[in-house]
């Protein structure tokens, strides 16, 4: 009997009959592309972008120069110079020279900022292609850019 | 009076033959687009869709890199047969269309426009035969490439079009035994006449005829000469450029003429559907060409939808499957219609 039902179910191509249903299904189903320049797939928590320096709510920046992430860095990204606020008597960055390609998206200058929030953190840019190797030389005003900031700094627009 | 001569006497063959090869042309574009988005739809993707609307302009882009890519022949081939086998391929798909009928004649006047080119007596016979020759296409470019990929893809694609026409030949006796005739007009005459469509009269020979068919043009699942994965790309691997696209467009020319041929034998060429039934009388009035093509359409996106669907066959299933399910069931349908046919 078993033999029977299945020479039946054979001859009459019943399980190709089937996948066709199944690829139908898929065809009006939906579709998982992402179309990539219109569309961005969204990164995940933990996810290591470009690095970036951070200011607070109220513009100010995080950085108190403490030369930390230099110290922790493998590769030696950082090259970095403080002065004394005399106001706030609070050391602040005069120079944050920092290279792209040297680093290596390892975490450890993210784990040793001891500023709360941290100061310099993974953002979610992954778009870091660029003609020219200068530009993979940050400055202190370049560890800000974001977004199309970014992107117009890495196309070789002008150093904001 | 010597005008309208000149006018039916050259311009209308001339403007038939344009036709004739345009066509075939004109239906690979749509086929490569159409395979490409739905095949990538039944997968979850969305497919070309850049290249102008909806990426309807994607073949054009292919074809244009296609005629840029340079003409590579390796030394060790064969030259003559080397140049050959895609001219062959490409005129045994293009020949076999001027014995196609692409719709009923049009009455212009007292003039008669056929859509056909040729209406032999034999016609059947003529395209069968036809398909046929492109395997030697096949053949010689898998055998003068003088590598070992494109001649196995070559040896693969001799004994799968031995073992399917054997059954395409008998499924093929079937209508021809209803038909009484081998012309292909003839064949949707008599369709019209019997006002049923041989398709739903013997639904066998039908089922047989597209599996021989699908493997007849090499397609998944059926598509062992050229299987990827094995065999780079079977028999044209060591072929470029516009001798690459030969192959290319005659293996998508050989589609729709297996269409055609499946449509005019079993589905009543440029016949309306539902002859029987008066509600949808109207329907006759959508012009026979617009019927063949919606009813060809279909067929090859069968092809494409089956191709999604699919896992590609080893190569002794496919043997088996020819020889020890498909002839005998061929044989067998035909035996019945013979004594059907004798009966009635």
């Amino acid at each position: 009997m078993n033999k029977v039902s299945r020479f039946l179910k054979t001859f009459f191509l019943v399980d190709i009959l089937r996948g066709l249903a199944v690829t139908m299904r898929f065809y009006f189903g939906r579709k998982i592309t992402i179309q990539y320049p219109e569309e961005v797939q969204p990164s995940p928590e933990r996810f290591k972008g470009i690095l970036r320096l951070y200011k607070d709510e109220n513009g100010k920046p995080l950085c108190i120069a403490c030369k930390a992430c230099r110290r922790a860095c493998g590769t030696n990204c950082f090259d970095i110079e403080g002065v004394r606020d005399p106001g706030t008597r609070t050391m602040r960055p005069v120079k944050y020279d920092w290279k792209l390609d040297r680093c290596t998206f390892c975490g450890l200058c993210v784990e040793a900022c001891p500023t709360t929030p941290k100061s310099i953190r993974f953002s979610e840019e992954f778009r870091m292609a660029t003609a020219d190797k200068s530009r993979l030389h940050f400055h202190l005003e370049d560890m800000y850019l974001k977004g199309k900031d970014l992107q117009k700094f890495f196309q070789g627009g002008s150093k904001t | 009076m010597t005008n309208t001569g000149f006018v039916f006497d050259v311009l209308i063959p001339v403007g038939k033959i344009v036709a004739v090869i345009l066509y075939p042309m004109l239906m690979t574009i749509v086929m490569i687009w159409l395979e490409r988005r739905v095949v990538a739809l039944m997968q979850k993707r969305l497919g070309p869709n850049r290249v102008g609307f909806q990426g309807i302009l994607q073949p054009f882009a292919d074809a244009f890199k296609l005629f840029l890519k340079e003409d590579i022949m390796q030394d060790q081939a064969d030259p003559l047969l080397f140049k050959v086998a895609p001219v062959l391929v490409m005129f045994s798909s293009l020949l076999a269309f001027c014995f196609v009928p692409l719709g009923e004649p049009i009455r212009i006047g007292t003039y008669q426009l056929t859509l056909w080119i040729a209406q032999s007596p034999v016609g059947l016979l003529l395209v069968l035969g036809l398909s046929s020759i492109s395997v030697f296409g096949v053949i010689f470019g898998g055998w003068a490439s003088n590598s070992k990929y494109p001649l196995m893809g070559a040896l693969r694609s001799v004994v799968q079009i031995l073992s399917y026409e054997i059954p395409i030949g008998l499924t093929v006796l079937s209508v021809v035994f209803f038909a009484r005739s081998i012309d292909l007009v003839e064949i949707v005459n008599h369709q019209s006449q019997a006002k049923i469509w041989f398709g739903f009269m013997l639904p066998v020979s039908f089922v047989v005829f597209w599996i021989s068919a699908i493997a007849e043009t090499n397609r998944a699942p059926f598509d062992l000469p050229e299987a990827e994965s094995e065999l780079v790309a079977g028999y044209h691997t060591e072929y470029s450029g516009m001798k690459f696209a030969f192959f290319y467009i005659a293996e998508y020319a050989h589609m729709v003429l297996v269409s055609s041929l499946v449509v005019i034998m079993f589905f009543g060429g440029w016949l309306a559907p539902f002859p029987n039934v008066p509600a949808f009388a109207f329907l006759k009035v959508i012009p026979g060409f617009v019927w063949y093509l919606v009813k060809i359409m279909f067929f090859l996106y069968l092809y494409v939808w089956i191709r999604a669907t699919l896992p590609r066959y080893r190569f002794d299933e496919l043997i088996r499957l020819a020889w020890k399910w498909l002839i005998p069931l061929a044989l067998l349908n035909f035996l019945v219609v013979a004594l059907i046919r004798y009966i009635l």
